[in-house]
């Protein structure tokens, strides 16, 4: 490269003789430049200065963003030549500290020889490749080109260069200024369609800013936010705290986070929750604040209505004097809540657990507390148990509790949830009314031992047979034993087959000659008290003339409940004298073919069959039991 | 011949028409009755001092227990049959003794006695 001038790395002083006319071409350069707001502009002002005082054909090209140098501006250079020379550059995008390359004369570079022919045919001889810089990195060239060899001059160079710098600075000063209007629009753009509200203020509070969903919210448009007093929309009970928080952060350029209720465009109050920071200037000075608004109402309410819910539920616990309790399977833990102790007598301070609890309950009833896990089904299934405690203070409490067993993912059982209270009261209730009941019964028996009394008074003495008075004895009895029945069930049932045992045994009939088979059917009070005199005449007869008034005949007494829920009944007996039927019709038969038919509308049949009496009842199974015949039919 | 016969049984019973019904049956029975007692202090004069070989006892006479009667009757070692119209499974300190429900046959009677002496 011998003819080819590489200015060294300490740029050439600036010779003190600057021409006017050059004083005056950089002078307009420099007021053009701070004129110009495009980058055509820019170039258009900077070819100018450089064809006034530099030379009268010159170019200015710059680093696409693919990095291939391009010809931006022009002047005296054909289209043939820019095409062909386009990309062609010393160069790369980036290069630090680049110096000008000063040519002579082309003829005598090593340049590739079609560069060289291509410069000659556009009638260049020298020329210059004046880098431009920005930050130091290059960024694109001017060039200017001379048809003969171009010796240049230092003051020539120094002028070059600092058409250069001005260029540089103009350009880097554009790309700065459509970077800031690109980002800001970009923000614009994004706080535009931001699914938040979004607001700009100034150093006062005055709104600069409120993006598309706050104006929304406020129903202002962007021509009236000058005007606009967002603190007006305040609700009356929010207006001081949220105003003390702004004015506060304006004043102590910090940060803010405040709730408020604001009044939206269709007049209803929405809950806010706003959260802004201060900003500054690259200078330091306070701008403003830039803020986030969220609509919390929603959030607000779902949090007050579980509030709500907490509170009733607390309260309604409360109401049922109820204990709450949990335990996980899986890591034995339990927590109880306060009531629970209450109602164990327990502090408070004593950490809960299974074995604390099993402390309390009374011994002997710790088979209804304790379960296994393995027997708790798979899913959800309910646990329910009473129980005796002894408090720490002595006193015996009941408790009825009540569990929930949740499953895990496997559908195995992984805790239960339950509740605990007292049923004391209840149950001395329940312990007071079995007593009345037992009084009851009494007093009916001991008023049936006084008839009993009466009729054997008034049938002494030959006034009736002795047998008749039997019989009368034996069917008040058979009356005594189905109140017995009843009793132990505090009135409610009994059972079809303690009755008939229970009443025969009382007739003093051997058990080892009956057969009772029958499904469990438990008997309403009144339809106890017909049967168990149907079956103490049944009894007597048999005692007395049939199977069992002999030492080898048997009764057989079964039931069972067909598909239309008709109890059919039977009594059969066998092995006993040869039977015929009875020439009268006395009180015993009557009581047997009446008494039963009715009372519950039974279809009854009784066979003096020559090999043993055949009796048999068929009544609706809901007649038997007090109970709606719906409820009994499914 | 009834090994009843000329056995002296206590009778205490408030009501006057079931203790007549039982004085009947015990006398049919060949027994002696002592009493009836209609009251517990009668009652326990009777148990205190005559002689007697088994006793049947109402449970409640006028809303007073039979207790101390029976009481004073176990010391003596004389058996005792409670009547009551609680039944068979009332709730009082039978200790060992027969407990029959009212109402009740003479049958019922003879064969609770009969076993109080066999044993």
């Amino acid at each position: 490269m011998d003819k080819k001038i590489e200015v060294g790395a300490t740029p050439p002083v600036t010779s003190g003789e600057m021409r006017t006319d050059e004083l005056a071409a950089l002078y307009s350069l420099t007021d053009s430049l701070y004129r110009a707001n495009t980058q055509v502009e820019i170039l258009d002002a900077a070819l100018n200065t450089i064809t006034a005082v530099l030379g009268t054909r010159a170019s200015i090209l710059l680093f696409d963003d693919a990095g291939v140098m391009r010809f931006k501006a022009w002047r005296g250079l054909s289209d043939h030549y820019r095409t062909k020379l386009e990309g062609h550059s010393p160069w790369q995008p980036g290069f630090a500290d680049p110096q000008p390359i000063l040519v002579e004369d082309i003829a005598s570079t090593d340049e590739p020889q079609w560069v060289k022919a291509a410069i000659k045919s556009e009638g260049i001889c020298g020329l210059a490749f004046i880098p431009l810089v920005s930050r130091r990195k290059v960024i694109g060239k001017f060039m200017t080109y001379y048809p003969e060899p171009h010796q240049f001059q230092s003051s020539e160079i120094d002028l070059a260069l600092t058409i250069a710098r001005q260029l540089g600075f103009s350009l880097e000063r554009l790309r700065a200024d459509e970077e800031l209007r690109e980002s800001e629009e970009r923000f614009r753009l994004m706080s535009e369609q931001a699914p938040v509200m979004i607001w700009m203020s100034d150093a006062n509070g005055g709104c600069l800013h409120l993006n598309r969903m706050l104006r929304a919210f406020w129903g202002v448009e962007n021509t009236e936010l000058r005007d606009f007093d967002w603190q007006r929309t305040l609700h009356p009970d929010d207006s001081g705290a949220v105003e003390r928080a702004v004015m506060g952060a304006i004043t102590g350029r910090k940060g803010l986070s405040v709730e408020g209720r604001y009044r939206n465009s269709e007049g209803v109050y929405r809950m806010l929750r706003t959260t802004a920071h201060p900003r500054f200037s690259s200078s330091g000075e306070f701008l403003g604040m830039v803020g986030v608004n969220i609509d919390l109402t929603e959030r607000y309410e779902s949090e007050a209505a579980l509030r709500e819910s907490e509170e009733r539920l607390r309260v309604a616990l409360a109401a049922g004097r109820m204990g709450t309790w949990r335990y996980d399977l899986t890591t034995e833990q339990q927590s109880w809540d306060e009531r629970q102790y209450e109602l164990f007598g327990l502090p408070p301070s004593e950490p809960p657990s299974r074995d604390l609890f099993l402390s309390v309950v009374h011994p002997d009833d710790l088979s209804f507390v304790q379960f296994d896990l393995d027997d708790l089904p798979d899913g959800e299934s309910f646990l329910d148990s009473e129980f005796r405690i002894i408090r720490p203070d002595g006193a015996t409490r009941w408790i009825m509790a009540h569990a929930l067993a949740r499953s895990g993912a496997d559908g195995k059982p992984v805790e239960l949830i339950g509740v605990n209270f007292d049923i004391t009261d209840q149950k001395e209730n329940e312990e007071g009314l079995r007593l009345l009941l037992a009084e009851l019964n009494h007093r009916v028996k001991n008023t049936l031992a006084v008839v009993q009394g009466l009729a054997f008074q008034t049938f002494k003495d030959g006034q009736a047979t002795i047998e008749a008075r039997k019989a009368f004895e034996g069917r008040l009895i058979a009356l005594a034993t189905a109140h017995n029945l009843l009793t132990q069930s505090n009135w409610e049932n009994a059972s079809l087959e303690s009755l008939a045992m229970d009443v025969l045994d009382s007739q003093g009939v051997d058990k080892g000659r009956l057969a009772i088979h029958g499904p469990q059917v438990s008997l309403s009070s009144k339809a106890a008290l017909a049967l168990v005199l149907v079956l103490h005449e049944l009894g007597t007869n048999a005692l007395k003339y049939g199977a069992l008034s002999n030492d080898s005949g048997g009764i057989d007494i079964r039931w069972h409940i067909d598909s239309a829920r008709i109890l059919r009944f039977m009594w059969r007996e066998y092995g006993g004298p040869r039977v015929s039927p009875p020439k009268r019709i006395g009180f015993g038969s009557r009581l047997i073919e009446h008494a039963v038919e009715r009372d519950l509308d039974a279809n009854v049949m009784l066979d003096f069959a020559s090999g043993g009496v055949v009796y048999t009842i068929e009544v609706p199974l809901h007649k038997l039991m007090d109970l709606p015949y719906e409820h009994t039919c499914r | 011949m009834s090994i009843l016969v000329d056995k002296r049984i206590l009778v205490v019973e408030d009501e006057a028409i079931v203790a007549d019904m039982l004085e009947c049956f015990l006398t049919e029975l060949g027994a002696v009755v002592i009493g009836p007692a209609a009251t517990v202090d009668s009652g326990l004069r009777l148990a205190k001092d005559a002689n007697i070989d088994a006793a049947i006892l109402d449970v409640n006479i006028r809303n007073e227990k039979v207790a101390p009667v029976a009481a004073l009757l176990r010391q003596r070692n004389i058996p005792i049959v409670f009547a009551t119209g609680y039944g068979e499974s009332a709730e009082i300190d039978a200790a060992g003794a027969t407990i029959i429900g009212k109402p009740y046959t003479k049958e019922l009677v003879e064969a609770v006695l009969c076993s109080c002496f066999a044993r």
